[in-house]
């Protein structure tokens, strides 16, 4: 058993790697983040918990612009990283490299002739190297210093229309990407890829294998629907060192929202898989949606946190799930602690000894339409996790879907169904991760957007309402301390870091990233002395 | 050989369907009404081609059965005017145990061009393509007339706001069965409105533009645009349609079968 030696072997076998100030040094991922925002979630745990406390509940109400960077591009969906005074975005086919104390760019990278603009989630950073999964279902490898591409890597085949745009995960020497796309049937899976040479080493799939027979047989075989697809990992996974144990979540199956042509649970679509990330081999799974017919994919964020749990200590991961479900598992096991819906949830009919959901046979879509809620519960977009209150924050949304189904029968691909939402509440809710009942709601006002969220040690939330306002609440009561209009919709969620002893809060706001910050202190004033360069 | 317009249309339309995830392709050019006539003639063709000599191992919709899924291939999606797909059919797979079909050029063209569309229609199918109103009434229309009319008369007070002989008369000519259906459920379009009093006692009415709880706004009935800080003002907001979201909790799968058959034989 490799308990402790893979992490401390490279840890020592990288360090004279780590010599120049600008490349990041591979520690800074398994601290909560403070002067360095090293990944998508800010560190391994999915918190995005951030132990920065300048910007407070006492002085949150004066925060204020400190720069913001025009991207002249739409729809950023980039959580961006910040190292070393340097802030790494991701675009579609592009990205930037933009100076954290100024807001101005030091490159910009766009690929030759290709679309410019749309979501990506952000880049993933390897001591002095960049990598961006693209639209087109590749993987990208630049240099952090200039944007240079190094190299290029196709992941899937896009005529199959497979894209790409999940933030890849760093562990150790080995950079692991998803896919995505459910417009064609088409098979999901994670790759591990090397970070110097673009090498797989190796992949994990989502379909079944003939050897596992817990997933081989929770598939039909009288027709090749077990080959075809399901289970996109569109979204980036969490890590623990210690247990060595990478958490992914994986779509939905496919054909999607048609039960007749895939009886059984269709592993290991729509569940949250342990794998050791040193081979992609399974160590357990959790089905958050056994036999889903509604596209609840459980891409959502595995978040990972320690504490006692009925008085027993307990390495926790909890997830809310798109299914309206919230889940707690113990992650050494995938055992679950609790499974509990967040927003009404009329699809499950009860839980089975596993801690799974019994879908309501009643509430498949059929071909003159069913009524369903709980669809749609939260989406991709970033929960958190507050370690000094106990609380998950979600965006969640009470919703009534109407669900057809289009292509009945045993013969249906690709989307066999068709959903229509009829109006939603968005509500942003603090779960109370011992009970998995919300402790506090806040009403974020009107229909629809959905944003990613910060925790800080501040005792703040940051988040962004339905209505487009950027929001700062009291992380134990819900109540508004701070908001700001800034003329789009948040596509990400926010981030912050501390630099020149000076707090920021990051949000990419459709084209432009603004950073806002308490009013300036006296040494970064144009009367004081020149500023140190980084 | 000819210009593949069919493909550039087929890639068109998925290009433009997928444009929110931005597919990195070049955009292509939208075909002439002649070329997309032509092309969809060559695919008739094409079909009946296929279902003659292709489909005993393909199946008549490409989708494979002895032989290949032809819809998921990464051959015939990758293949530009017939370059890939070309050299199969007329030169075989001896190694599966497809033989060479000795057909001409345009014959070729003809079978790409019924590829093409049906990967267009399989594309259709999916999520990202045009709204469904190709649901028929009657696979909606599964419950009873009486029952819907009961419910509408009855628990649902529906009769309250409409009538089927003034606002809802005709109103299945109106819209297709699956917007029908949507319509009766959760109407959209209709914005709340407003009576906003400032602190001097003034009173302003229209429809509502933001309430955010900071700010509120309003298109007055004056014909101009106001707005307050949500504190400074006494507001009071009508929803007209807050009758559809009470009962949007309320329905059961049979009420909602119901009221769509009775809607539907308004016409």
């Amino acid at each position: 058993m490799k308990k402790f030696a893979p992490l401390t072997f490279l840890l020592v076998l990288l360090a004279p790697l780590v010599s120049s100030a600008q490349t990041l040094d591979p520690g800074k991922m398994l601290k909560p983040p403070s002067d360095t925002w090293p990944t998508y979630n800010g560190d391994y745990t999915g918190r995005r918990f951030s132990p920065l406390a300048q910007i407070n509940k006492t002085n949150v109400g004066a925060l204020s612009l400190a720069w913001a960077f025009q991207a002249h591009a739409n729809g950023l969906q980039s959580m961006p990283l910040e190292v070393n005074g340097i802030l790494y975005i991701a675009g579609g086919n592009q990205g930037w490299a933009v100076d954290a104390r100024t807001g101005r760019q030091i490159w910009h990278f766009a690929r030759p002739g290709m679309a410019t603009s749309g979501g990506n989630k952000g880049f993933a950073m390897w001591h002095d190297r960049l990598y961006l999964s693209t639209p087109d279902a590749g993987l990208l490898c630049l240099d952090a210093k200039d944007g240079k591409q190094l190299w290029q890597i196709q992941i899937a085949d896009p005529a199959l229309k497979a894209f790409g745009g999940v933030a890849p995960l760093v562990i150790r020497d080995h950079i692991i990407v998803g896919t995505s796309g459910d417009t064609a049937d088409l098979p999901g899976f994670l790759e591990s890829v090397d970070p110097m040479t673009g090498k797989i080493e190796w992949r994990w799939d989502a379909m079944p294998k003939r050897d596992d027979t817990v997933a081989w047989n929770s598939w039909p075989h009288d027709t090749d629907v077990a080959t075809r697809g399901g289970g996109m990992t569109w979204i980036t996974g969490t890590y623990d060192p210690q247990l060595n144990l990478l958490y992914w979540g994986t779509g939905n199956p496919h054909p999607v929202e048609n039960s007749e042509s895939r009886p059984g649970a269709n592993l290991y679509t729509c569940a949250i898989v342990a794998l050791n990330p040193d081979t992609g081999k399974l160590v357990w799974y959790f089905q958050s949606s056994p036999h889903d017919t509604h596209d609840w994919d459980t891409v959502m964020t595995p978040v990972l946190f320690d504490g006692t749990f009925k008085g027993k200590p307990r390495k926790m991961l909890a997830q809310a799930n798109k299914n309206g479900l919230f889940f707690v598992l113990d992650r050494t096991n995938g055992k679950s602690l609790i499974s509990e819906a967040f927003v009404p949830a009329n699809w499950v009919k009860g839980y089975d000894d596993r801690g799974q959901p019994i879908p309501d046979p009643d509430k498949e879509p059929k071909p003159d339409g069913v009524l369903v809620t709980g669809g749609v519960g939260t989406n991709w977009q970033a929960p958190s996790y507050d370690p000094d209150t106990g609380l998950f924050y979600v965006n969640s949304r009470e919703t009534m879907g109407v669900f057809y189904l289009t292509m009945p029968g045993k013969s249906a691909e690709g989307w066999a169904g068709r959903d229509f939402f009829l109006g939603s509440k968005s509500m942003l809710k603090a779960i109370d991760v011992q009970t998995g009942k919300t402790r506090w709601i806040a009403d974020t006002q009107g229909r629809g957007g959905q944003s990613g969220i910060l925790s800080t040690a501040g005792h703040l939330v940051f988040t962004a309402d339905s209505s487009g306002n950027l929001v700062a609440l009291d992380a134990a009561t819900g109540k508004v301390l701070w908001h700001m209009y800034p003329g789009g919709s948040l596509g990400a969620g926010p981030m912050t870091y501390e630099l020149d002893g000076r707090q920021y809060v990051v949000y990419p706001v459709d084209g432009v990233v603004y950073a806002f910050a308490l009013p300036a202190p006296a040494p970064v004033s144009r009367s004081a002395a020149p500023r140190t360069s980084h | 050989m000819k210009k593949p317009a069919l493909i550039a249309f087929a890639i068109l339309v998925v290009a433009v369907s997928l444009s929110a995830q931005q597919v990195g392709q070049q955009r292509p050019v939208r075909p002439s009404a002649v070329e997309a006539a032509a092309q969809a003639a060559a695919a008739e063709r094409g079909r009946t081609a296929f279902k003659q000599n292709c489909a005993v191992c393909h199946a008549d919709d490409a989708t494979g059965g002895r032989g290949p899924d032809l819809i998921r291939s990464s051959l015939v999606r990758h293949d530009k005017g017939g370059d890939l797909i070309g050299p199969v059919i007329t030169g075989g797979r001896a190694e599966k145990g497809m033989p060479p079909f000795p057909f001409s050029d345009s014959q070729v063209a003809d079978l790409v061009a019924f590829l093409n569309a049906e990967l267009t229609l399989f594309d259709l199918h999916t999520r990202f393509g045009p709204y469904p109103n190709d649901i028929p009434a009657e696979r909606l229309a599964t419950g009873s007339v009486e029952a819907g009319k009961a419910y509408f008369n009855g628990p649902g007070k529906c009769n309250t706001c409409h009538s089927p002989t003034g606002d809802l008369a005709g109103v299945a000519k109106k819209y297709t069965p699956p917007d029908l259906e949507v319509r009766f459920l959760y109407p959209s379009g209709k914005p709340s409105t407003a009576v906003v009093t400032d602190a001097a006692g003034k009173k302003f009415e229209g429809t509502v533009v933001l309430n955010d709880g900071f700010y509120v706004s309003i298109n007055g009935n004056d014909g101009w645009y106001h707005s307050w800080p949500r504190s400074a003002v006494k507001l009071e907001v009508t929803d007209p349609l807050a009758a559809h979201a009470a009962l949007l909790d309320k329905y059961t799968d049979a009420d909602m079968h119901d009221v769509f058959t009775y809607l539907e034989t308004l016409k």
